[in-house]
């Protein structure tokens, strides 16, 4: 770094006020309430080469870092002051923008005439048109029905508006006002930032501010690369589903191998399942993406806290994702919920970093954001009435020398909740509780517990819808021989007192006194429990977390009247160590061991490897009809030799028509 | 006899006291060291100065007014009552879950905050209330037996009640605390509905926990300081405590109600500051009180701004409170390389203690104080009447330290540190003022604290603050304040009724809850036993658009509550004026209405200061001297503060030291002195 290390602080810091100050700008002159409420917008100030060297570190949804704008820039021949860019588009953008509720807008900025950087933000809109109002369907099977998208054009041009896109943009939502008042935010942030530098221009003059922002990028690289190159080089495979229920497919398995080599790191994804027909997809155009990257950037904010947020963090990384796989969907591919995906993404990356950085990463957290909405019929006007009730996230992992943190993630840990008092007063409900699951995954740092919500409906017309679901069937694993988490569930109670299981919530509806539970899923444990203190187990008891006959069968801990018996304690402790299975890095659980015992991962691996060879629209139905029949009638006997054929088999039957009728039976 | 008033404001480092005198309208100011065990003890460690020193006899002071950190550090301490928290059943968690937030999502060992109550210790009761206020299910007294018997069993000190939609009826919860009354009536007991009666009940039962919580303690100082305060020195006027609400209340209400005292420290700084730029003829104001470990901000707009999202540690509360925004560290803030050759500055702060090197307390590295000691601008030798003594060459020795690693001279290095600090504030300060709508070109920025006057005209100049003004105490702006402060108590009500339906009988409950909190304020008013010159109630109601989950606190004083458009007029132009639009046609949601209760304390006249006479500034009282500033050595004027005149004017680099701080005038600013000695600073010219 040759620029005045001083000068390289000063501006580093004021650079973070600038793109903080757009995202207050966003938040008070955004319109939708979305945009206020979950702060899901935001700010950044980019390179004439897209990548990202100021980023905000309190405000907006703080997790687009490491996106990548070149693909958006190079869309345009060049650029005058006053240009404001707008786009959607996940297939011109390139894995800028994700999905297509997410305004971008960026502004180029000018010193002398001359082009020194980009100033860029976006907003997520309630709705940009489709198939469902607010634009994300889970069910939606391609692009189209998620909403209009816009390539990357000139809003402004040369300060300007061009009104006639103005005109297309907002004739194809549902909500033209809200959304063009939330443009207007994101139009008006720009030009604050635009002011902003300018003052910088006249205080340090553009060659230095240039200067700078490489050698902020530079900085921000040289502590990455300080990070990783203290870890151990080598190869760390890991995978982790997503339940197949909610894909409409067999569980979808997202595998890894991470390779770090010096301070180098490559995430191999080869080998991750076919994309899906439902919104889940994650186009990254087999680039380094920001969700992709996640868990890295977070290990690296955690192992450094003191690192600047720049694109330079996310330079040592890069990625291999194939192509038409749910992470390198092919361009039609829907991808409304693509953040489901993302999170088991950061599982897996976390999973693999826990193998590199032992006692640095925490057991995996609940991997999920479940959202529940109740609609009702307002009797006056028969119009529907909408209301959101509480985000259910669950707990995350234990971690090395802590506990999980119970109710709450990582991942979803910005969304707000509701209060219960709002909620029974607004909508037809009855909360019978919301309170913390009292189980929690047993470790020397026990995992965080998942959150549980009971209702009852109090209107004929109410209804329940949901997405978001995941961990119902298969646990988030537990590390150094903590145990595996909680699943998450959902019951109904009958007016009897009668419990009965019900699948994840997409659309319920209850019968008069029926009462509705939802648990989310608690995160795994970190660690031996025979390890735990006693104390932390005696503590649990009290706070209502763990029994006393749990006590005693998964920490060895013998309480007795209310304290701990310590003699005893050691004694039992003792005797479980030498009786007990060999201790396991990852608790899988026994769900995971069920369900590979049917599906090994060499079957999977196997499958892949000649579904690769099929046209990417075909993978899904061809990998439906083998798993269907491997998880029926067992993997034996189907080799590759075997499954080629099948598949072969296929393609010709789905080929080649029935002629004449057949015969219906009618009952 | 005189007539005489006494502010105090207990600070970390710092007790300050601010005697002013009725009569002639001086105020007389003192820093006398905190003893954190025995707050008390200072406030009686300064008395005893002021008395000594002949300022004050005990029977001329008719008023004694002081703000105490007691309460909010026992809580960020956790070192407060064994308490336990009632709950409705189903709602174990609720202060753990709270709003689902995590402080710090990027970090794998970040922590949800530590709920003051542990959940061993929250007893589900079985006991239902409905939303529209009916209870379906009373609280009994064989169920209160049992609970009885297991709060005994679980050593409780303090209870909190926190039961489903008691803002709308408290019924159970009274009945709680009537059967514990009977039962146990040792406990301290605080119910949600009594301490902030609004709707949102994790909010609401955090409020009455931290009274609980802090209750006893509370409770025991101040009797003891009233005794003391009697007995020792025979004081008779009544002792006021100053709120959060930048208002102040008796003793007795304190004890009581000592969760309004949480964040009354920074909130009496900002009544102080309102109260001192409006005799300078200023209104809107950006006040920035930097210390030894804190920097808080607040906007004044004729009067501080309130927030009803405030926070203590992390803590919401949701009570209404002067709207003070903490951005980072102080004067201690340390200095530092890290391990690719970048200097930093904080977050570690040597706080109070060890200090800055400067102090030679036994600190060695090097702090933003220490920097500003070797550029010149803080000179050696005394300061805070002899408390601290500044020494130079350990403050050059610090800084050496760095400079030899960065290859610069040491004063490049201590300039380094500042400008750093600098960006430092501007990268919280600037996104601040976008927050809260503050355009900073109408503004003026008022610094105070120890470090504010210091500082605040760089911060001024980076941002592009053309007017500063700082006031003739800055360092006692606290205890300026507890002098001047009303009586003020906020009450709530919670309506949540949409305005578009059925809205005469909305505008009917609006009306009904009005008179009644007024009534109940004013009873209040007259509870405390105090004399006003005036009192006065305040209106103010939470609105929002239907469907929307945050609203805006709108200004009803003067609005006509007959009919919705009135009202609907008044939230549509307090919505424009702070998001630039409004929505003509949405439907609107009623939530809360609230009153201020406020009692007019006679306000003093602050002393105008001489008008300079004979030989202007700078040829009188001024010493020139050499300071590093902007990259260079150069001469700024040096002046005592007591030798300042009204209608002096100078231009910067200049340095104004007096006794509680010093200010810094940079190269670029021409200061004024106004009537009432304010440094009036002002931009030449863009830079």
């Amino acid at each position: 770094m040759s620029i005045d290390k001083v000068l390289l602080e000063i501006l580093g810091n004021r650079f973070t006020g600038i793109v903080e100050e757009m995202g207050y700008v966003i938040h008070r002159a955004a319109f939708t309430t979305f945009v206020k409420e979950t702060w899901d917008f935001d700010s950044g100030l980019i390179t004439r080469d897209g990548e990202v060297f100021a980023y905000p570190r309190n405000i907006g949804v703080t997790n687009m870092l490491s996106m990548n704008m070149k693909a958006a820039i190079d869309c345009f021949d060049s650029y005058e002051p006053g240009d404001v860019v707008i786009t959607n588009d996940p297939i011109h953008a390139r894995g800028m923008a994700t999905h297509l509720p997410d305004y971008m807008m960026f502004r180029p900025i000018f010193a002398d005439g001359r082009l020194i950087c980009f100033a860029w933000c976006f907003v997520h809109s309630s709705d940009v048109g489709g198939i469902v109002p607010g634009s994300i369907a889970p069910h939606a099977s391609d692009r189209f029905q998620e909403g209009v998208v816009i390539p990357p054009v000139k809003l402004f041009k040369a300060g300007e508006l061009d009104a006639e896109m103005r005109r297309l943009i907002l004739a194809n939502c549902r909500i033209p006002t809200q959304n063009w008042g939330d443009i207007s935010a994101l139009t008006a942030a720009l030009a604050t930032a635009d002011r902003r530098m300018g003052d910088c221009f006249a205080q340090y003059g553009a060659d230095k501010i240039e200067e700078a922002i490489g050698a902020l990028l530079n900085y921000g690289e040289a502590r990455a690369r300080a990070v990783i190159a203290e870890l151990p080089d080598g190869r760390f495979a890991f995978s982790d589903y997503l339940e197949g229920d909610l894909l409409k497919t067999h569980n979808v398995r997202i595998k890894l191998v991470l390779e770090k080599f010096g301070s180098d790191i490559l995430l191999d994804f080869s080998g991750t399942d076919p994309q899906v027909n439902a919104a889940f997809n994650l186009p990254t155009h087999g680039m380094v993406n920001q969700f992709l990257v996640l868990g890295i950037v977070n290990f690296l904010r955690t192992s450094d806290p003191g690192i600047p947020f720049n694109r330079g963090m996310v330079r040592p990384i890069k990625v291999k994702t194939p192509e038409g796989s749910i992470l390198n969907p092919t361009r039609f591919a829907a991808t409304g919920i693509r953040y489901t995906t993302a999170l088991r993404v950061s599982d897996v990356v976390m999973g693999a970093l826990s193998q590199m950085a032992p006692n640095r990463i925490p057991a995996a957290g609940s991997g999920q954001m479940g959202l529940l909405t109740l609609s009702d019929l307002e009797p006056d006007t028969g119009n529907f009435v909408v209301h959101v009730l509480e985000p259910l996230q669950g707990g995350s992992g234990g971690r090395p020398g802590r506990d999980g943190i119970d109710g709450v993630n990582f991942s979803g840990g910005a969304l707000r909740n509701a209060p219960i008092e709002a909620l029974e007063l607004d909508a037809p409900i009855f909360v019978n509780g919301y309170r913390l699951n009292d189980e929690v995954a047993p470790g020397r740092w026990r995992g965080g517990s998942g959150v549980l919500f009971e209702c009852q409906l109090l209107s004929p017309h109410a209804q329940i819808s949901s997405r978001g679901w995941d961990r119902f069937q298969i646990r988030p694993w537990g590390r150094e021989g903590g145990e595996a988490g909680t699943l998450g569930s959902t019951a109904i109670i009958e007016a009897s007192g009668h419990e009965r299981p019900i699948e994840k919530i997409e659309v319920l509806r209850l019968s008069p006194g029926e009462t509705v539970r939802v648990i989310s899923p608690g995160g795994g444990g970190y660690g031996d429990p025979l390890e735990r203190e006693t104390a932390a187990v005696l503590e649990d008891v009290e706070d209502g977390f763990v029994t006393i006959a749990e006590a005693r069968e998964s920490y060895g801990v013998v309480i007795v009247k209310g304290r701990v018996d310590e003699v005893a304690t050691e004694k039992l402790r003792k005797t479980m160590v030498t009786n007990r299975m060999p201790r396991v890095e990852f608790g899988y659980g026994q769900e995971r061991k069920d369900y590979e015992a049917k599906m090994p991962e060499q079957f999977q691996d196997l499958v892949n490897k000649i579904l690769a060879d099929e046209p990417a629209s075909s993978r899904l139905y061809l990998r439906d009809v083998i798993y269907r029949r491997a998880l029926g009638e067992g993997t034996a006997g189907l080799d590759e030799i075997a499954l080629r054929k099948l598949t072969s088999d296929l393609g010709e039957a789905t080929r080649r028509p029935i002629f004449g009728w057949p015969d219906r039976k009618v009952a | 006899m005189a007539r005489l008033r006494l502010g105090v404001d207990i600070g970390g480092t710092f007790t300050d006291f601010a005697l002013l005198d009725e009569t002639t309208g001086r105020v007389t100011a003192l820093k006398y060291p905190s003893n954190r065990a025995r707050p008390a003890a200072s406030v009686r460690g300064g008395l005893s100065e002021i008395i000594a020193a002949g300022h004050a006899t005990p029977k001329d002071i008719l008023y004694f007014s002081h703000g105490t950190t007691l309460a909010v550090n026992t809580i960020l301490e956790y070192n407060g009552a064994r308490t336990a928290l009632l709950v409705t059943k189903g709602m174990r968690d609720l202060l753990y879950i709270g709003r689902h937030r995590l402080p710090d999502i990027f970090n794998f060992f970040t922590d949800m905050p530590a709920p003051l109550v542990r959940r061993a210790h929250v007893v589900e009761v079985p006991e239902r209330s409905l939303a529209d206020g009916s209870v379906a299910i009373p609280v009994n007294r064989v169920m209160m037996e049992k609970i009885t018997e297991r709060l005994r069993a679980l050593e409780i000190e303090a209870v909190a009640v926190g039961f489903l939609h008691s803002y709308r009826n408290p019924a159970n919860e009274v009945a709680v605390r009537d059967f514990l009354a009977e039962l146990a009536p040792d406990l301290y007991v605080s119910l949600s509905s009594e301490v902030w009666p609004q709707m949102r009940e994790f909010e609401r039962t955090l409020a009455g926990t931290m009274n609980a919580y802090v209750g006893r303690r509370m409770q025991t100082y101040f009797g003891d300081l009233e005794t003391g305060l009697r007995e020792e020195f025979g004081l008779n006027a009544p002792v006021l405590s100053t709120k959060s609400n930048g208002g102040v209340m008796t003793a007795n209400e304190a004890a009581l109600r000592p969760i309004e005292t949480l964040m009354s420290g920074p909130a009496a700084g900002a009544i102080g500051a309102a109260f001192v730029a409006r005799s300078a003829g200023f209104s809107q104001l950006i006040t920035i009180d930097i210390g030894g470990t804190s920097a808080d901000v607040a906007i004044i707009d004729g009067e501080p701004r309130y927030s009803t999202e405030n926070q203590v540690g992390s803590f919401p509360v949701i009570m209404p409170a002067v709207d003070v925004t903490s951005i980072g560290a102080g004067g201690g803030s340390i200095a530092w390389i890290d391990s690719f050759g970048v200097l930093k500055v904080g977050p570690r702060s040597a706080g109070a203690n060890p200090g800055p090197a400067a102090y030679g307390l036994g600190g060695s590295e090097p702090t933003l104080t220490d920097a500003f000691v070797v550029l010149g601008i803080i000179e050696a030798g005394e300061f805070a009447g002899g408390r601290i003594v500044i020494n130079r060459d350990l403050a050059h020795d610090a800084v050496a330290a760095l400079a030899t690693r960065l290859s610069f001279s040491v004063e490049e290095t201590a300039e380094a540190i500042v400008r750093i600090a600098t960006s430092h504030i501007y990268s919280a300060l600037v996104p601040l003022l976008a927050r809260k709508g503050v355009d900073y070109e109408s503004y003026a920025l008022l610094p105070f604290g120890g470090a504010g006057p210091m500082h605040g005209l760089l911060v001024a100049r980076d941002i592009g603050i053309r007017k500063v003004i700082v006031p003739l105490h800055p360092g006692i702006l606290c205890a300026t304040g507890a002098l001047v402060a009303d009586v003020r108590r906020d009450f709530v009500r919670t309506i949540h009724r949409r305005l578009d339906e059925n809205s005469g009988e909305v505008m009917r409950l609006v009306r009904t809850a009005f008179e009644e909190l007024e009534s109940e304020g004013a009873a209040w008013l007259k509870g405390q036993r105090l004399t006003f010159a005036s009192e006065r109630f305040s209106r103010r109601a939470d609105i929002r658009y239907l469907g929307q989950s945050f609203e805006i606190s709108v200004d009803l004083d003067g609005v006509d509550l007959d009919g919705a458009e009135p009202l609907a007029a008044a939230f549509r132009r307090e919505y424009t004026a702070i998001y630039g639009y409004a929505d003509s046609a949405a439907s609107l949601e009623i939530r809360e209405v609230r009153i201020v209760a406020i009692g007019e304390t006679p306000k003093p006249r602050l002393e105008t200061l001489p008008a300079a006479s004979g030989k202007p500034l700078p040829d009188r009282a001024v010493v020139e001297k050499r300071i590093y500033h902007d990259g260079a050595f150069c001469t700024a004027r040096f002046v005592d503060r007591e030798h300042i005149r009204q209608g002096d004017s100078f231009p910067g680099p200049a340095v104004i030291a007096q006794y509680d701080t010093t200010t810094f005038v940079p190269a670029g600013y021409v200061i004024t002195i106004d009537t009432y000695g304010n440094l009036i600073a002002e931009a030449q010219s863009e830079h």
